[in-house]
């Protein structure tokens, strides 16, 4: 062990005076630990969420309800049969027009295959409304909801709805319902906002459109659309509250976060609803067991039932025939006894639900699979696109031919744009290969492959950009991938990839949307997944270029006035 | 063909170049030498462009010229000291890129490139990665990419820098070749033996001041001249006093020796030995060498 001691006091010191390693090993962990602390020293952070409330009347606006059936024409026989009088319309407009008239309160739309869809209308009262869409329940094999006529009318022209029914929204029954809760009154969205005030932080929305324009744009991170008669279900319990929930699953971990907390809270709901109902119920049976006030009248119990029989029994000692037919009686109030326990066992363990419908911003169901490759595009753009430009500036510091070109007719703009073509094309094909193969072979979706392309050439430009200002700094290739992977390794964790980006703190975002990374997977992520298209993501596009034109210009004013 | 008028460089307060002016004539070969630190790199690197100087100018036959103008850049041709070039490509690839971006005729590189191979003598390795040369080799052909596009003047950076001495003679040759064909040559150089065989003129940079400019000969001149050393076996103090006084020469004891010198020394060795025999043990003629002079001069810099 002789010379440890000089050998590693040896070693500090080649550490300490080298700039590249005292960086790399001694200060880079804190700046990595800086990073990361601060991109997830923001869990716990509420998940926004866009509430679109349909459970609520307003006045003058219309309740569109679309069914998928087929029996449509069931369903329409009802209709007129239940109606005193049924006018029929020419068009779509003119029954609109008589709705908003007040010339009815009910319109039918029933589609007949290859011809225009037949429009009724009918002043029902209340009660046949609700029995009309009693029947629509029945008969639909898919429920929708919808915030106008447009929509509506929209969905039935493209053979998603075979019958429409609209009333106005003050007809509509079971909306503004509002229920008791931990001796508490609430209406759907005091309900909803309340019970998830812990783990999100829940915006009104006024229509279903907005909100998952906001989703797309991140703004929020699930839209929650509280159908019509939600408090109403939960009320009487005789039918599971369909809720539906959109999220974004173009990022797993942001839908992840926003699913399990929505879970919660609704399942928070849910809980004490049925525990309030079932207690109410079971304590009503009890009642009949062991006697007392029964909603209001006196009952006696058949516990007590019993007990008379048994005493009557022991009164008839003389008369066994009598005896026998008191225990028949005794037998029946045991096995009612016996029965009412069971039911009341029973309803504590069962209960309707709330039933979340789950579906993604991108139309369709994504797998991890799916979600996973435009991060890993944009992933190989910046490692590619980084490296690629600064090893390719370098390596003519490292071969000494800088100088040597240097005083050629080479053009001035000549290496730095040989680099670039070279870089972007490198970085263009790689990823066009990846993005193939993971379609291709793989089965991964994306929506727009040519708009896909045109983001990674935008965000290729950017990344190289990058590159060419990194290779200001080396004069080694090693030393340029070192920088380069110093570099890329916190960007990956500032810009949403691992972590989302709703979930860090401000000045983090702040940061993330400082970095073209983090508008190439915004862009890659809505054109792949969430079908955007080119006007969708045209900011993204605009800005990924306006940073490949301005980190191209600094490199390249770095590397020359390096150079000289 | 060039000169440089007052040229001076500072870093960051600290003066590289102070005030240099110099001039290369056409076809002449020019050394500038000196000690590490002297300069002589900050030098070459404004005259090729790659450091802008504080102050002075570069004149190209009697203009100002501007070293990154392309009337000044393609006629001058760089040796640097270390090899540039691509390690990965072959010498032909190597040189026909340099060809291609210097705007030589396509036609006409494939004959350029071969000429060049074939004057450096690397026509047999053509198809070989250059990293896999020797340094003489990387040396020969980095000089044969300084030369593609026929330059009037050459840098070359210590060009004979860590090479062995077949190398090292291999490369003179063709840098006296060069010399022989006319083209101007500026080279620095830390070797006094290369400086002394190959250049027509030199000048010595100390500090970043120039102090003493002309031909070898001048400068060994200036600085020291040819000595005998002789051990003897007893005191002739009467006898080189007498010696010295007849020939014009003059002599002083250097701790156990006794050291004569003077003009013409060569001539006057067969009587100076005659007059010695017998009283002395060894005798050594010792010309004075660009090293010489070079240290003796630097001692006196010093005191």
């Amino acid at each position: 062990m002789k010379g440890v001691k000089a050998l590693i006091l040896k070693d500090w010191k080649l550490i300490f005076r080298n700039r590249l390693l005292f960086a790399v090993l001694i200060i880079y962990p804190f700046i990595i630990m800086g990073v990361i602390g601060a991109a997830f020293g923001g869990v716990g952070r509420p998940v926004p969420i866009a509430l679109v409330n349909l459970d609520s009347a307003r006045p003058g606006e219309t309740a569109w309800t679309g069914v998928e059936t087929a029996a449509a024409e069931a369903l329409e026989r009802r209709f007129r049969r239940r109606a005193a009088q049924v006018s029929e319309y020419g068009s779509d407009s003119e029954a609109v027009a008589a709705l908003s008239d007040g010339e009815v309160n009910s319109l039918m739309a029933v589609s007949a295959p290859g011809e225009a869809p037949l429009w009724l209308g009918a002043d029902l009262s209340p009660e046949e409304i609700s029995a009309t869409l009693l029947d629509l329940s029945r008969e639909a094999d898919a429920w929708h909801e919808y915030a106008s006529a447009e929509e509506a009318i929209a969905s039935m022209e493209e053979g998603r709805d075979d019958v429409l029914f609209a009333v106005p929204e003050q007809d509509y029954p079971y909306l503004d319902e509002s229920i008791w809760l931990d001796k508490e009154n609430y209406d759907a969205y005091s309900l909803v906002s309340k019970f998830g005030q812990d783990v999100t932080d829940i915006e009104a929305y006024a229509s279903e459109e907005k909100a998952r324009d906001d989703l797309k744009r991140g703004r929020v991170d699930a839209v929650i659309v509280l159908p019509r008669g939600f408090v109403h279900s939960l009320k009487t319990l005789d039918e599971v509250a369909q809720v539906p929930v959109i999220i974004d699953q173009s990022n797993l971990v942001k839908a992840e976060f926003a699913e399990t907390s929505i879970r919660g809270f609704l399942s928070r709901i849910k809980d004490g609803v049925v525990e309030n109902k079932t207690e109410a119920v079971v304590a009503g049976l009890y009642v009949l067991v062991g006697g007392g006030d029964f909603f209001g009248t006196e009952v006696v119990g058949l516990d007590q039932i019993r007990e008379n029989l048994l005493e009557l029994k022991e009164a008839l000692g003389d008369r066994p025939d009598l005896q026998e037919k008191v225990e028949v009686g005794i037998d029946l109030a045991d096995t009612v006894i016996g029965d009412i326990e069971e039911a009341a066992a029973y309803l504590r363990g069962t209960a309707l639900p709330i039933a979340l419908e789950i579906s993604s911003i991108a139309g369709r169901p994504l797998s991890a699979k799916d979600a996973v490759v435009p991060s890993l595009i944009a992933l190989s753009i910046l490692w590619t696109g980084v490296l690629c430009g600064a090893i390719l500036m370098v390596i003519e510091d490292e071969e000494g031919m800088r100088i040597r070109l240097g005083l050629t007719e080479m053009g001035a703009f000549s290496l730095v744009g040989s680099k670039l073509l070279l870089a972007t094309a490198v970085v263009f094909v790689q990823s066009a290969v990846m993005l193939a193969l993971a379609v291709a072979v793989f089965g991964a979706f994306s929506s727009d492959i040519l708009l896909s392309l045109l983001i990674i050439a935008a965000a290729s430009f950017s990344c190289i950009g990058m590159g060419l200002v990194i290779a200001a700094f080396a004069r080694q290739v090693a030393a340029a991938v070192i920088l380069s992977v110093l570099v890329c390794f916190p960007l990956i964790f500032m810009t949403g990839v691992v972590f989302p980006l709703s979930q860090m703190p401000a000045f983090m975002q702040w940061i993330a949307r400082a970095i073209p990374l983090t508008y190439a997977i915004e862009a890659l992520a809505g054109v792949m997944l969430r079908g955007e298209t080119v006007a969708d993501v045209a900011w993204q596009l605009f800005v990924l270029i306006a940073f490949g034109v301005g980190l191209l210009t600094l490199g390249s004013l770095l590397v020359r006035r390096r150079s000289t | 063909m060039i000169s440089i008028r007052d040229l001076s460089k500072d870093f960051d307060g600290i003066k590289a170049l102070a005030g240099v002016t110099l001039s290369v004539g056409k076809g002449e070969t020019f050394g500038l030498i000196g000690p590490n630190g002297a300069g002589k790199t900050t030098l070459i690197r404004i005259l090729t462009g790659q450091t802008v100087p504080s102050g002075g100018d570069i004149l190209l036959d009697g203009e100002t010229v501007d070293p990154l103008e392309a009337r000044y850049r393609l006629r001058i041709g760089l040796v640097p000291q270390e090899p540039a070039f691509y390690g990965r490509l072959t010498a032909h690839e190597n040189l026909t890129l340099l060809a291609g971006l210097y705007g030589i005729d396509k036609g006409q590189i494939t004959a350029r490139v071969a000429d060049l191979l074939s004057w450096v003598g690397l026509e047999e390795h053509t198809a070989r990665q250059v990293r896999f040369f020797s340094r003489g080799m990387q040396q020969r052909l980095s000089l044969a990419m300084g030369l593609v596009h026929h330059p009037d003047l050459i840098y070359m950076d210590e060009p004979t820098s860590g090479l062995d001495p077949e190398a090292r003679l291999s490369l003179w040759d063709l840098i006296l070749r060069l010399a022989e064909e006319g083209r101007s040559i500026f080279l620095t150089t830390h070797n006094m033996e290369e400086a002394d065989r190959i250049c027509d003129r030199l000048a010595i940079l100390i500090g970043g001041t120039l102090r003493e400019e002309g031909t070898p000969q001048r400068i060994k001149g200036l600085l020291g001249t040819d000595r005998v050393e002789a051990m003897l076996l007893e005191d002739r103090s009467a006898v080189l006093e007498a010696l010295c006084g007849r020939l014009g020469l003059s002599w002083k004891s250097e701790g156990d020796k006794v050291v004569i010198s003077g003009p013409e020394l060569a001539d006057k060795l067969p009587e100076i030995a005659s007059s010695l025999m017998g009283s002395v043990r060894n005798l050594h003629y010792r010309e004075v060498t660009l090293e010489d002079a070079f240290l003796r001069f630097m001692r006196e810099v010093k005191r």
